[in-house]
């Protein structure tokens, strides 16, 4: 199942076949859903980006509906000197990077480990971390024990916790019980150690998972808000998507933003004047540019790493 | 010709940096506050090449506070001569003279970013900011002369085909890279320039104005600065001016704080790392420098140093509030006072550079991976020792932390060594221990307790404490010395493991006496850090103890001492917290000892039923989370039949641009996929109001967001329009794996297109449909709360609240809340019941397909 590319077709070979009128209809009304479920998943993205880029007095009388008119960047440049939004970005791309090495390394290594079937008492180190995956202790005695460990308010905890993630442990062992075991072998003879062996047999081997793994844990990185609400109480470490969240909720703070930062900026012009929407706007358009970016580049990988999940089940 | 082919694009940056010394490079605007006659002396915009030409180029001096301010035009100019030069060698030259324009290119940059740092700096003052913002421009040099770097790189490793240094040089380079460092931390890290104007006299500016390396911060000389706060001195120094700056600066920053610059706690920490880092870089310097040493002693120590060093400058650089690099730096130059150099990082650069050097080194001589000192017969030994000695380290330390401490209001702390020699130090207050009501009883004496807790009384009771702990602990430190003198004698291992398993019986009899012993009328004791961590390395002791002999562990145990932090890691964050269940069992209040709090026993999950007030609330939240994960659940079919039909679409093209962009959204947070709905539900400016409007569906703008109407709906329209094209995915694959010659037999036996889809494709799609059906069926109650959490407001919190959300609301959202016990008594039952529903779903499963799903 793995083996095959998503996109081959079954009616990809036959073609001379005459279309029946049946078929015919069929194919408008399936083109002409699709068309429009798609836009329909493309449109909030493309509105979002025309309303931070047109006049902003024409925004704000929802003027701005399909066409950008006025265009100017003056919201991007006014939202990256609002006090906190480096320091926020900064924030979210250490976690996001920290994060995802940390995952991706200790994942890649426990699942070798894991394989290991000499290890004193394998089975049953290997299900003690299987089975976390089907319970939790539940909110509070999870914010709880990282309070107890001292993690609130501490950059770490976006970081550490995320150390053995037992699902991506599964799919890392899986794929390496796959690998030939005589490569193995032959670098073991070689004299060389077991984090030998996983650095310079195993890891360039493997990469396609990893690739797999560093997207989702990046894409999950860079896209988690609740930690940072709930375990920074005093207002440190704040990231992107939290200010994003922040921004929506609290009018009030979002008001007394939008007064400084209208305090050093150049001249009353409506037209680029900020306003609350607006930089709810544009904050949220700079959350979304990363994604978007990089997206294309990876989405095959998407796929891959779902149907490697599909195999197991 | 090949030349300009290979080498043009040198030409093409230097004209780029060239070209770009023209552009508007900073704007000045001025702000209305300073006044038209002030406004009149700046222009709009200047350009690199303006501000080249120095001071004259901004009219600083007619703003008095800022006249000690000026631009380093100087950098600029000498990078862009740099520049110029290191072009024309690396567009021109061959052999070192590549080299040299690497060498220049890269000082080129140097100064260049720090030119543009300045710039920053500046521009991010407070006072600046209000008529600077820096544009791209600045930054175009930096780049090119970056860019030139990377490129005589390239020609230069093109030409000799990697660069050839023997192995001397390298180490020679190791030193180098040391030294440099090491004279990093006697460079200047902060600059504070206080002008005249606002200090009340100018010798006070004298002595404000100063630049700070990190070496003088190391040596706590600082601390003089600490002697002035508590003088009065600055506070009658900032006067007028500053006062009015406090205003802007906001954030509760204490401006203060700017010339107190190491006052923060981790002070001691960090000022012993940079003394030795500085140790370590001396030693890197001298060992590198000595050939017959092995090459692995430097890196190792570069490295330490780097660690040591990296450490320390980065909490250097935090000190204030940001907690970040920027921190330090946005305060001080907030108030248009003082910069932070490059300097420190410069040194951590180079460091890196310099272990670099050192490996590469080791890999020109080609010596062998590391060569372990240490004979291979005794290695084994060796740790066991360590280990233990360590133990005995940590006995000797500090073993608890006494509170004392009265009801409401804690508490006076001390430690303690348990070696029974000691005495108990600590420094009370005496009204700490004796309290008083406010009408002058002792609050003690009244819960009936007969000590007399005066100062002396309690001082005997830890004295006695101290004599019974002292014992035990003797008693295990007389076992670790017996477990290392057998070890060292090479005698019978087994005494020596059954020393080090006894001293940790011992250490465990001391920990629980130690919260027995404890009046608990007088506060509590807390095993300190050094107890706990005694336990484990004295297992390990004697776990190394036992392969003393060998030369080599076991491969089993091997294996399993590298999976240990992992097995550690998932213990602390899935295990341990389930300890946290017990407080269903409580009556939890935040902030108290464990021992403190009331035991209720299943009162919690009585309530859940009993509590007319809870039941209606639970009732409310359960029919809410089943309302909307049924919805799902009914639902879960539109994947595949999205992924049925998008296969019946022959263009490759179009079905991959389908894929793609209805994938997106799965990627995107919960609170950006508010945003969308915030901007196109707007109640007067959304693209949906519009549009309803003119097609004359509603009479007049709805708040889309805020109603409560069909909640249940839009939250599995939203949870759709996410989901529905990454949930396709795994069918597309699973219909990629159908047999193809299924559907051309299908074919030949006349069937159509609706057949082929009937009868091949969906029953081909059955099984995952069936897993994933399974799956969701026990993740019923775990609908998240992401999306609710955003979704929710006042007014349709009533209809959204599930029961994770709910359990957040109650507790951590809420302040000062006592509902922690009923909401983990929630909490638990939830888990059971999950993990029951899958055990079940994976029963019916193995039942009717014989599969299991887990």
């Amino acid at each position: 199942m793995a083996k095959n590319q998503v996109s081959s077709n079954p009616h990809d070979q036959h073609h001379p076949v005459k279309l029946s009128r049946g078929d015919k209809i069929f194919n408008v009304c399936n083109y002409l859903v699709f068309i429009l479920i798609t836009l329909a998943c493309i449109f909030p993205f493309y509105y979002l980006f025309i309303n931070t880029i047109s006049d902003n007095e024409m925004v704000r009388l929802g003027q701005i509906q399909l066409i950008p008119r006025g265009i100017h960047f003056e919201n991007y440049v006014q939202v990256m000197k609002i006090d906190g939004i480096i320091d926020a970005l900064f924030v979210s791309i250490a976690r996001t990077v920290l994060g995802t090495l940390w995952t991706v390394g200790g994942c890649a290594f426990l699942g070798y480990l894991c394989t290991k079937q000499e290890m004193w008492l394998r089975k049953v180190w290997y299900r003690l971390i299987i089975i976390t995956m089907y319970f939790s202790a539940g909110l509070i005695p999870w914010y709880m024990n990282l309070r107890m460990l001292g993690f609130l308010d501490n950059f770490w905890v976006y970081v550490i916790p995320g150390l053995v993630s037992p699902y991506n442990v599964i799919l890392v062992k899986t794929f390496i019980e796959a690998l030939p075991p005589s490569l193995e072998e032959s670098a073991t003879l070689d004299g060389a150690g077991y984090t030998r062996v996983f650095m310079s047999v195993i890891m360039p081997l493997i990469t396609p998972i990893l690739a797999t793994l560093c997207i989702f844990s990046a894409v999950g990185q860079w896209n988690s808000f609740t930690d940072t609400m709930m375990l920074m109480p005093s207002g440190k470490y704040y990231t992107l998507q939290f200010l994003l969240y922040k921004y929506q909720n609290e009018a009030s703070s979002l008001a007394a933003l939008v007064r400084n930062t209208q305090d050093s900026s150049a001249l009353g012009n409506l037209a680029t004047k900020q306003t609350a929407l607006s930089v709810r706007m544009t904050v949220a358009m700079v959350v979304t540019f990363p994604i978007l970016l990089v997206y294309p580049f990876f989405q095959r990988y998407f796929v891959k790493g779902i149907m490697i999940g599909a195999v197991k089940g | 010709m090949t030349r300009l082919k290979r080498r043009g694009g040198i030409l093409l940056l230097l004209a780029v940096a060239v070209v770009s010394l023209f552009l508007p490079a900073v704007k000045l605007y001025i702000h209305s506050q300073l006044g038209e006659e002030v406004a009149g002396l700046f222009s709009p915009t200047l350009s690199s090449f303006s501000l080249m030409k120095g001071d004259g180029a901004l009219p600083l001096s007619s703003v008095p506070a800022l006249a000690s301010l000026h631009f380093e035009g100087w950098m600029l100019t000498g990078g862009c001569v740099c520049l110029l030069v290191a072009a024309c060698l690396g567009f021109l030259g061959s052999g070192w003279m590549l080299s040299l324009s690497l060498a220049l290119s890269l000082f080129s940059a140097a100064l260049s970013a720090s030119f543009a740092m300045h710039l920053q700096n500046l521009a991010g003052s407070l006072l600046f900011s209000l008529m600077i913002t820096v544009q791209w421009a600045a930054y175009v040099p930096l780049v090119c002369a970056l860019a030139i770097a990377v490129w005589v790189l390239v020609i230069i490793l093109k030409e000799k085909e990697g660069i050839q240094l023997s192995e001397a040089a390298w180490r020679r380079l190791m030193a180098l890279f040391a030294a440099f460092a090491l004279v990093c931390c006697f460079l200047p890290v902060y600059r504070v320039a206080v002008p005249a104007t606002i200090t009340s006299t100018s010798s006070d500016a004298d002595e404000m104005n100063r630049s700070t390396s990190i070496f003088t911060y190391a040596l706590g000389q600082e601390e003089m600065l600490n002697e002035g706060k508590k003088a009065g001195f600055y506070q009658d120094v900032m006067t007028g001016d500053l006062q009015e700056l406090e205003k802007y600066s906001g954030n509760g920053n204490d401006l203060r704080g700017i010339f107190l610059i190491p006052s923060t706690s981790g002070n001691q920490v960090r000022n012993l790392a940079v003394l030795c880092a500085m140790a370590l870089l001396l030693l890197t310097l001298i060992l590198s420098l000595i050939p017959s040493v092995d090459k692995w002693f430097p890196v190792a120590l570069s490295l330490l140093s780097l660690i040591a060093f990296g450490s320390s400058v980065l909490g250097m650089m935090s000190v204030g509030s940001g907690d970040m690099y920027s921190g330090a730096s946005r305060q001080l130059t907030y108030m248009g006072l003082g910069s932070v150099t490059p300097w420190p990082l410069v040194g951590l650069v180079v460091l890196c550079l310099g272990t670099l050097a050192g490996v590469m080194c080791i890999r020109v001589a080609n010596s062998p991976y590391f060569v372990n000192p240490i004979p291979e017969s005794v290695r084994l030994r060796v740790v066991a020792l360590t280990l233990a000695v360590i133990a005995l380290a940590l006995t000797l330390a500090p073993q608890a932390t006494f509170s004392f401490y009265r009801p409401g209001k804690t508490k006076a702390v001390s430690s303690v060594t348990m070696t029974g020699v000691q005495m108990v130090t600590f420094s009370t207050p005496e009204d700490m221990l004796s309290p008083k009501d406010n009408k002058g009883k002792d609050m003690y004496t009244e819960e009936g307790a007969e000590d007399t807790l005066s100062l002396s009384a309690v001082t005997g009771k830890m004295q006695d404490m101290t004599r019974q702990l002292g014992l035990t602990s003797w008693a295990s430190i007389a076992l670790m010395l017996i477990g290392i003198a057998v070890l060292c004698m090479k005698k019978q291992r087994k005494i020596a493991i059954a020393a080090f398993l006894l001293s940790f019986g011992v250490r465990v009899v001391t920990w629980l006496q130690m919260s027995s012993l404890m009046p608990a009328v007088i506060g509590s004791a807390e095993p300190s850090f050094f107890l706990y961590a005694t336990l484990p390395v004295l297992i390990f002791a004697a776990f190394f103890a036992n392969f003393a002999d060998m030369a080599e562990l076991p491969k089993k145990y091997k294996l399993f001492l590298m999976m240990l932090p992992f097995l550690l890691a998932v213990f602390l964050f899935s295990y341990l917290p389930l300890y946290g269940w017990s407080y269903a069992f409580y009556n939890y209040k935040f902030g108290m000892p464990m021992s403190e709090q009331e035991f209720v026993g299943f009162k919690w999950f009585s309530e859940m039923v009993n509590n007319p007030g809870q039941r209606e609330n639970i009732v409310r939240v359960l029919k809410n989370t089943f309302g909307m994960s049924g919805l799902n659940l009914l639902t879960s079919w539109l994947p595949m039949v999205f992924a049925i039909f998008l296969n019946e679409i022959t263009r490759t093209r179009f079905k991959k641009f389908v894929q793609i962009f209805t994938t997106l959204p799965n990627f995107i947070s919960w609170a950006l996929v508010f945003s969308f709905a915030m901007c196109l539900f707007a109640m007067d400016t959304g693209i949906y109001s519009k549009f309803m409007l003119a097609i004359g569906a509603i009479k007049e703008p709805v708040a889309w967001l805020n109603s409560t109407e069909h909640i249940w709906l839009k939250m599995w329209g939203w949870n759709t329009w996410k989901g529905l094209g990454w949930g396709a995915i795994m069918y597309l694959a699973a219909i990629a794996g159908i047999d193809q010659e299924q559907y051309e037999a299908a074919r030949v036996d006349g069937a159509n297109r609706w057949h082929q889809m009937r009868y091949i494709t969906l029953p081909g799609l059955l099984p995952t449909f069936f897993v994933l059906l399974m799956l969701s069926i026990s993740n019923i109650l775990n609908n998240g709360m992401e999306q609710y959490l955003v979704f929710q407001n006042p007014m349709n919190k009533a209809t959204i609240e599930v029961l994770d959300l709910y359990v957040y609301n109650i507790t951590i959202a809420s302040r000062g809340t006592t509902l922690y016990s009923f909401a983990t008594a929630i909490g638990i039952l939830k888990t059971l019941v999950s993990v029951t529903l899958l055990f079940s779903a994976n029963f019916v499963s193995k039942k009717l397909r014989g599969e299991s799903i887990m």
